[in-house]
C-alpha cells in the first residue's frame, strides 16, 4: 500500500527529472522536437480539460486563442523588440482576459451555444488576422527574428519552456481539482441546475475556468510562433489543433488531471510517426483521416477514456475493498 | 423582521398556458407549511419562481426584507432558502461527501481556491450524514446509492447551506413507509431547531400528520388555507381534486 502511494506520488517527479535531462544527452533532432510538441499539446490539453473535462463545456475555440497568442507575441517582438520568452505569459493573460470576455457573452447560456460561439470566434479571429494586412501581413504572414543561438541548440529553450508550461498546467489542474472551485466545476458538469440550486455561481465559475483554460493556449501559441519564426493565418488557426486537444483529452480521460497528459503522450507521437512514415503529399490527408477514425473509435469503444476505463476494470476485479455496509447498500439499490 | 416568505399576485405562463395567476401566499417562519393540489396546479412552478429558476411575469416575492424577483438561484440560496427537486437531483458521479460540500457557501473569489474539503466542513457533513443514517456511505459514488438513500442525501446536502427555509418538492415520493416515518421524524427535529419548511406533497397521510397550515393550489392560485382538518373538509378542495 505504502509502495503504491509512493509510486503514485513519485512517478511524475521521476518523469520530470528524466525529461529535464533529455536535452543534455541529445540536444537536437527528431525526438527532442517530438517531445517538445508533445509537451505543448499535453499542456494545452490539460488547459482544455479544465473547461471541457471539469466543467463539461466543449470549446472549439482554443485554437483561436492559440493563434491570437502567436500573433500577439509576434507583433510584440517585431514592433517593440520584446522577446517571446518574456511576453509569452503576458500574452497568455491577454488570452485569458479575452476568454473571460467571450465567456461573459457565451457562458451565460447552457448547451451547444458555447460550442458554436467558440468556433465562430476562431474563424472571426482568423479572418481578422487575414484582413488586417498592414499589421499582420495578411496571408503572407509575419516573419520573426531568429534567436541568437547556434542552429543546433535553438530547440533547447523551447523544449524547456514547453516542459515548464506542462508542469504549470498539471499543477494548476491539480490545485483546481482539490479546491472548492474544482468541486463546483464538476458539479456544473454533473447537473448545472442543481449546482445553481446548491449556491454555486455557475456563470462566474465557468468564466473563470475558461479564462484559466485559454491561458495555456495563448502562451503555447506565443512560444510556437517564435519556434517556427513565422506565423500566418492558416498555420496559427488550424482547427486540427483544437481537435487534437479534444481527442487527447477524450482518449486519456476527461476530467482527470493525467487523462489529457496520457492522451497527448500517446496520440501526438503516433500521429507524428504516421506523418514521418507516409509520403509528404499524402501525410496531411491521411493523418486527418486517422485522427477522425481515432475519434470515432474512442467515442464508440472507449467513451470514458483510458484511465477511467482502467479504473472501472480494476473496480470490477474479484476483491471488493469497500466496507461491508456499503456493499450491502449497493445490493439494496440493485434489489 | 422575521423570515417569512411572502408571495403576492405572482403570475407565470408558458406560451398560452397559464401556470400561475394572481398567486398569493405566506409561509410563516418556524412553520411546516404544506402546498398541495392536483397535478398541474402550479406548485412546482411556484417553487421554481421562488428559487430563481423562473422569473415571474408579475407580482412580488419577499423573504423577510429581501426581494426575490430577479435573483439567480445561487443568490436565493445565499439568502437562506434551499430546495430539493421533485425528481431527486444529486451529483451522481461525485462521492456522497463531495455532494455534501458543494452547497457550502463561498464568500469571495479567494475562498474558491481553498481546499475542497476542510476539516470543519467534513465534520459538519459527517454529522448531517450521521443524522440521516447514511454516514457509512460517505466515500461511495452518490449514483450507487439506493433511491431512498439518494433522497436523504439530497436533503442532507440542502442542509449544508444552513437554510432558514427549506422547500421540499415531494420528499415522500417513492419512499417506503419506514423511510417516510424516518423522514417525518427528521423534519420535525429540524423544525424544532427553528427551520421553516414548505413542502409539496401528494402523500396526504404524510401531509396531514406533519404539516400545518396546509395550502391548496388549483389552476395557478391558492384556493384554500387552514389546518389539515379544515382543508380536508373544504368543498372547494374536493372540487379541485375530483373535478367540477
Amino acid at each position: 500500500m505504502r509502495i503504491d502511494r509512493r509510486w503514485r506520488r513519485g512517478w511524475p517527479w521521476a518523469g520530470l527529472v528524466l525529461f529535464l535531462l533529455v536535452p543534455l544527452v541529445q540536444p537536437e533532432g527528431f525526438y527532442l522536437d517530438l517531445l517538445m510538441f508533445t509537451f505543448m499539446y499535453a499542456a494545452m490539453s490539460v488547459g482544455w480539460d479544465i473547461m471541457g473535462g471539469y466543467a463539461g463545456y466543449v470549446s472549439l475555440g482554443h485554437v483561436g486563442f492559440f493563434g491570437l497568442g502567436s500573433y500577439a507575441a509576434a507583433l510584440l517582438l517585431v514592433h517593440l523588440g520584446l522577446p517571446v520568452f518574456l511576453t509569452a505569459p503576458l500574452v497568455g493573460v491577454m488570452a485569458s482576459i479575452l476568454g473571460a470576455g467571450l465567456g461573459f457573452i457565451s457562458l451565460r447560456t447552457r448547451g451547444p451555444a458555447f460550442v458554436i460561439v467558440t468556433l465562430t470566434f476562431t474563424y472571426v479571429a482568423q479572418l481578422l488576422m487575414l484582413d488586417l494586412k498592414s499589421v499582420t501581413g495578411g496571408s503572407k504572414g509575419l516573419f520573426l527574428p531568429l534567436l541568437d543561438l547556434p542552429a543546433n541548440l535553438v530547440i533547447v529553450p523551447f523544449y524547456y519552456a514547453m516542459l515548464a508550461l506542462l508542469v504549470i498546467a498539471v499543477l494548476v489542474s491539480v490545485a483546481i481539482r482539490r479546491s472548492k472551485f474544482g468541486l463546483g466545476l464538476i458539479a456544473i458538469r454533473e447537473d448545472e441546475g442543481k449546482a445553481e440550486a446548491s449556491g454555486v455561481n455557475t456563470s462566474l465559475y465557468k468564466i473563470l475556468a475558461f479564462a484559466i483554460s485559454v491561458w495555456f493556449a495563448g502562451t503555447a501559441g506565443a512560444l510556437h510562433a517564435q519556434y517556427l519564426n513565422y506565423v500566418d493565418p492558416d498555420l496559427a488557426f488550424e482547427l486540427i489543433i483544437t481537435l487534437n486537444l479534444i481527442i487527447m483529452s477524450l482518449f486519456g480521460s476527461r476530467g482527470i488531471v493525467w487523462g489529457p497528459v496520457l492522451g497527448a503522450f500517446i496520440i501526438y507521437p503516433l500521429s507524428a510517426y504516421l506523418i514521418f512514415l507516409l509520403p509528404s503529399r499524402l501525410a496531411g490527408q491521411v493523418h486527418l483521416v486517422a485522427l477522425g477514425i481515432v475519434l470515432v473509435l474512442v467515442v464508440m469503444f472507449l467513451p470514458d477514456g483510458l484511465i477511467r476505463s482502467y479504473q472501472a476494470w480494476r473496480r470490477k476485479g474479484p476483491i471488493d475493498h469497500r466496507p461491508v455496509e456499503a456493499r450491502a447498500s449497493i445490493v439494496e439499490a440493485a434489489g | 423582521m422575521t423570515d417569512d416568505l411572502a408571495i403576492h399576485s405572482v403570475a407565470k405562463s408558458f406560451g398560452g398556458i397559464t401556470a400561475l395567476s394572481d398567486c398569493s401566499l405566506e409561509v410563516r417562519a418556524g412553520s411546516i407549511t404544506a402546498l398541495i393540489g392536483p397535478n398541474g396546479s402550479g406548485k412546482t412552478t411556484l417553487f421554481n419562481c421562488v428559487t430563481g429558476f423562473y422569473r415571474p411575469e408579475q407580482g412580488d416575492m419577499r423573504f423577510g426584507d429581501a426581494v426575490l424577483v430577479g435573483l439567480r438561484p445561487n443568490e436565493v440560496v445565499h439568502l437562506g432558502i434551499a430546495r430539493t427537486f421533485q425528481v431527486t437531483r444529486i451529483f451522481k458521479n461525485m462521492t456522497v461527501l463531495e455532494n455534501m460540500i458543494v452547497p457550502i457557501r463561498q464568500l469571495g473569489l479567494r475562498t474558491l481556491f481553498t481546499a475542497g474539503i476542510k476539516g470543519h466542513e467534513r465534520q459538519r457533513a459527517e454529522e448531517l450524514l450521521e443524522f440521516f443514517g447514511i454516514a457509512f456511505l460517505r466515500d461511495e459514488l452518490a449514483g450507487r446509492l439506493s433511491f431512498g438513500q439518494q433522497k436523504l442525501l439530497e436533503l442532507a446536502a440542502a442542509l449544508m447551506a444552513e437554510p432558514k427555509l427549506l422547500m421540499l418538492d415531494e420528499p415522500a415520493g417513492g419512499l417506503n413507509p419506514v423511510m417516510i416515518d424516518r423522514l417525518t421524524a427528521y423534519i420535525r427535529e429540524l423544525n424544532a431547531g427553528g427551520m421553516t419548511f414548505l413542502i409539496i406533497e401528494h402523500n396526504m397521510g404524510f401531509v396531514m400528520q406533519l404539516c400545518e397550515p396546509v395550502l391548496v393550489m388549483h389552476r395557478g392560485r391558492v384556493i384554500a388555507r387552514g389546518t389539515p382538518d379544515a382543508v380536508r373538509a373544504n368543498p372547494a378542495v374536493l372540487d379541485a381534486y375530483l373535478g367540477d
